[in-house]
């Protein structure tokens, strides 16, 4: 399932329903949640990203991803108390400073834009979260200039977000709306393979792009898997804590 | 023209635009060709080894000659074949990858690249065909070109590769004019978010343009705060080396300070 043509989305399956009650808010918690989960994933898929990579691009988006990550985390984890916001900024950052190729930038760039976009509200609803991913579409786009079709990150990023709006204005949950932005990700992801890359290293090689996954486009559908699976988790501790945290808000 | 050799070229594009092997009929459909016609240009094809066929799929890929073909082209290429020791020291001293290219139309053929000192792994780009506009190699090259054929590259398409490639038509003649007040052409995340390139023209007997050489890698390294000194001095004077090597006497070298 690892030719370089094939979709393998190892992460790509629905997470089993943990309970029936919805979380409707993200905090602090959620978001730590969140980045270990991108990072367990990126630890799992690096040579699998790498792959991908090495077929249009210069093998380095997986060792890249996962160093940034992994530099993520440890700084996270010093940072003790921290709003969503601050979370996110901090990991843009390190993103930036410690990730070279296109992914640290674009990532770095996303994250800071999410996390000043929430400034530093302490919890906050699926509408909330939304415009904070819109932030980052329109960051990851200032700095590429990718648009759908061009076979980057965008094709994931962008069909993602406007899933999740979708699910949100037709009365859905967070639960739904990242369930709806992981499949919405993941088919984004999947459509970039017979995509010609107009952007990036792999636009170097013309139609030669043709018939290979984008990496990028791979990764950003690998963060959305971990956000779902990130906001159940959190809403199953909650559970677990006794609603001692609060499980709903706007 | 004859038809019939355009559609054998037709047919080695489509087998060569994506890595998915092709059946008859795909190809046919493809190029809206008679499968009976299209299996006749195959087997020609297949008898020069110009194209293969899988033998549990029976379906079409390309052949062993082409990569021999392409091997031929590259050393038909009077500027790889002397740019090759150059090239080597350039990413020695300077500690980054290396690339030659030409100017084909609107786009830089990089025909020779070094890697990176430093034991990573990176991908062979020879063969990557970049928009001039979006690289120093493409810039350090149309800043020596006539006027006319100049022109006729700031008119045609100019894609934007990133937030920051020069698409305007006054701020690429101003970064062409700096390369001749330079020697060096500077490239900033132009064509790929956090890479940059510096690039200096190469010239032969005549003092016309035949390619370009220069150093490409992460903008922090290459262009710590403006471009980094040394990195400018080696490309430099790796062009100028060249260029000598290309026939290009002191006096016939625009731009290069000397």
């Amino acid at each position: 399932m690892m030719g370089t043509t094939a979709a393998a989305v190892p992460w790509g399956r629905l997470m089993p329903e943990a309970g029936r009650e919805a979380a409707r808010i993200v905090d602090s918690a959620c978001v730590r949640l969140w980045l270990g989960e991108v990072a367990a994933r990126l630890e799992a898929e690096r040579d699998f990203l790498t792959q991908l990579d090495a077929a249009i691009g210069d093998a380095d988006h997986g060792v890249n991803m996962h160093r940034g990550f992994t530099a993520v985390m440890a700084r996270v984890s010093a940072v003790e108390e921290a709003t969503p916001g601050q979370l996110l900024r901090v990991a843009g950052r390190t993103f930036v400073s410690t990730v070279g190729g296109a992914a640290g930038p674009l990532y770095g760039t996303a994250f800071l834009a999410a996390g000043g976009a929430l400034g530093d509200t302490e919890r906050f609803g699926p509408r909330v979260l939304l415009d904070a991913l819109r932030a980052s579409l329109e960051g990851v786009q200032r700095v590429g200039a990718a648009s759908v079709g061009d076979k980057t990150m965008v094709d994931a990023l962008s069909p993602a977000l406007d899933a999740y709006e979708l699910e949100l204005r037709v009365g859905g949950s967070l639960e739904t709306a990242v369930n709806g932005a992981r499949e919405a990700a993941v088919a984004g992801m999947r459509a970039t393979i017979p995509l010609q890359a107009r952007k990036g290293r792999a636009s170097y090689l013309g139609p030669r792009s043709v018939g290979h996954q984008d990496p990028g486009a791979t990764s950003t559908a690998l963060m959305f898997a971990a956000l779902e699976q990130a906001v159940i988790a959190d809403r199953s501790q909650r559970f677990a804590a006794g609603a001692r945290r609060p499980v709903s808000g706007s | 023209m004859i038809q019939s050799v355009g559609r054998a070229a037709r047919i080695l594009k489509a087998l060569g635009s994506e890595s998915a092997r092709l059946g008859v009929t795909e190809l046919a459909e493809r190029l809206g060709l008679a499968k009976a016609t299209v299996y006749g240009l195959l087997r020609t094809l297949e008898a020069h080894q110009l194209v293969e066929q899988d033998l549990e799929t029976g379906k079409y890929r390309l052949g062993p000659a082409l990569l021999q073909l392409g091997n031929a082209f590259l050393d038909n290429n009077e500027l790889r074949a002397r740019s090759l020791l150059w090239a080597e020291t350039l990413a020695g001293r300077a500690r980054e990858a290396v690339h030659v290219g030409v100017l084909y139309g609107a786009n830089v053929l990089l025909v020779h690249h070094v890697f990176r000192p430093d034991n990573s792994l990176q991908i062979l780009q020879v063969g990557a065909s970049i928009p001039w506009h979006a690289c120093a190699l493409g810039k350090a090259s149309v800043a020596y070109l006539e006027p006319e054929a100049r022109a006729e590259l700031l008119a045609g398409p100019l894609p934007r590769l990133t937030g920051r490639t020069l698409t305007a038509r006054p701020a690429l003649e101003a970064a062409l004019a700096a390369v001749v007040e330079t020697g060096v052409a500077v490239e900033d995340q132009e064509a790929i978010v956090g890479e940059a390139g510096i690039a200096a023209a190469l010239f032969d007997h005549r003092g016309a343009v035949v390619g370009a050489i220069g150093l490409a890698g992460p903008v922090e390294r290459l262009l710590p705060h403006g471009p980094a000194t040394e990195a400018v001095t080696a490309v430099k004077e790796a062009a100028r080396g060249l260029s000598r090597e290309l026939g290009a006497g002191r006096p016939a070298l625009p731009g290069t300070g000397a």
